[in-house]
């Protein structure tokens, strides 16, 4: 046997040993659906970062096993279609942009506090997990921040209706729908508009406890 | 003398066909419904399989959803069943597992919020089924060993398992914006696998049989007045 054909062994051998110790996930951009909501005739900017545009997280659980998942563009993809839907004009600005030469009601800038998942191996059930952090800070049209908003996104996918790979991505699609259905739910247009004016409370001061509690009450409790 | 090969073939009929029915293994089952009001539903009226929030803890299981909706779409008299992934997507974000109303009460709020009655009613869904609970294994035990040499190889030993499927259905009524009722299935199943060289499963097919006891009686449930006025 060659050197060359044995070092071909021992490269699949590790491979195929690799492949058995966990998973890279790959998530497509997501789609929101239209949401059921009237659109707020204001031209919001949105500061997309440079994490949204490729995100990559890696969780190392027990045994060694290593999982991670990429993002790419989901996030950015995710605020671009969801702030699309919400406001009648939305100007997207990169990280470094400046938005004071720009006719702009409003600016939001989001970003990830936290990003965490679980595997079964971790919670010893069939599903996965995905936890997402977001904070929306938003500034009016002088610049004057107005808003730091914390949105604490959870999403769960079965792995014995999915393969492990397709219930991770699914368990992150739904945290981002989640996200989004939070940022809708308490999202107030009348207090968002005396914010813009000067005037009502500032658009903050909520903890993650606080605004799922606010979310589900609301509305008489999630689901039960 | 020459032996027909019909006989032989007949032979292996049988066999095959007790080896069916031998591989399934027993289930019992309780199927219940509790009735709050009047039901019944129109040939242009639908019907969506929703899960109970996993915010709360409910696990229950995509197949087991598509499961009933196709099986109270099937057959002459089966219900216009809406995919409850389309239904979810026309009202998003209003029954995201984070936003959708947790009871009745919460209906006449929901119903209020743009666009939310017009996609309802273009829909025609006339009953939302809240489905909650899960199939889970609660006991098992046994031991089976396998080993396998130039020979040949085989297994030997016995292993069983207990699975226990618990469903129920809440009905909610979209027209009078009320609850209807509930309709329960609880499936508990045995599974056997004895291995003499070769394992021979004897599957019990709980969560099947509680989907398919479940969707029967809610198709009763649901049809029931209108048949009887």
């Amino acid at each position: 046997m060659t050197t060359q054909f044995r070092k071909f062994l021992t490269g699949v051998f590790i491979a195929l040993i690799a492949s058995g110790c966990g998973s890279n996930v790959r998530l497509d951009p997501p789609t929101i659906p239209k949401p059921l909501v009237d659109t707020l005739p204001l031209h919001v900017g949105l500061r997309i970062p440079n994490e949204f545009q490729s995100f990559r997280h890696t969780e190392e659980v027990i045994g060694n096993e290593e999982w991670s998942i990429d993002l790419g563009r989901s996030n950015a993809v995710f605020f671009e279609q969801l702030f699309g839907y919400l406001f009648s004009e939305v100007t997207i600005l990169g990280p470094d942009e400046d938005a004071s030469a720009m006719t702009l009601d409003a600016l939001v800038e989001p970003s990830i506090d936290a990003f965490e998942f679980s595997v079964p191996t971790q919670s010893k059930t069939d599903a996965f997990a995905v936890w997402i952090r977001y904070r929306l800070k938003v500034f009016d049209a002088n610049g004057r921040q107005i808003g730091n908003w914390p949105v604490s996104a959870y999403g769960k996918s079965q792995a014995t209706t999915f393969s492990g790979d397709e219930a991770l991505q699914r368990a992150a699609v739904l945290a981002m729908r989640d996200a989004a259905a939070l940022m809708i739910f308490r999202f107030d247009p009348d207090r968002f508009m005396k914010r813009l004016s000067g005037e009502g409370e500032p658009l903050e001061g909520d903890d993650e406890s606080t605004a799922t509690v606010t979310a589900a009450g609301e509305q008489g409790g999630s689901n039960e | 003398m020459n032996e027909s090969p019909w006989r032989g073939s007949r032979a292996l009929s049988i066999v095959l066909v007790a080896g069916v029915a031998l591989l399934q293994a027993c289930v019992t089952s309780r199927v219940e419904d509790s009735r709050e009001g009047l039901t019944g539903i129109s040939s242009d009226e639908s019907v969506v399989i929703m899960a109970k929030s996993y915010h709360v803890g409910n696990e229950t299981e995509d197949n087991y959803i598509t499961c009933i909706e196709d099986a109270l779409a099937r057959g002459k008299n089966g219900l216009n069943v809406i995919p409850h992934k389309q239904f979810v997507d026309a009202l998003f974000p209003w029954f995201e597992p984070r936003t959708a109303p947790a009871d009745t009460r919460g209906l006449p709020a929901l119903m209020e919020r743009p666009g939310v009655a017009d996609k309802i009613e273009e829909q025609g869904v006339r009953y939302i089924i809240w489905l909650d609970g899960d199939t889970d294994k609660v006991a098992g035990g046994g031991s089976l060993s396998c080993a396998a040499g130039p020979g040949g190889g085989g297994c030997f030993g016995f292993a069983w398992w207990q699975k226990d499927a618990d469903y129920s259905a809440s009905v909610w009524d979209l027209e009078g914006l009320e609850s209807a009722g509930t309709v329960s299935a609880d499936v508990s199943g045995t599974s056997f696998l004895p291995a003499l060289v070769v394992p021979i499963p004897l599957i019990a097919r709980t969560q099947a049989a509680a989907c398919k006891g479940l969707a029967s009686q809610l198709r009763i449930f649901i049809v029931a007045d209108e048949e009887a006025t």
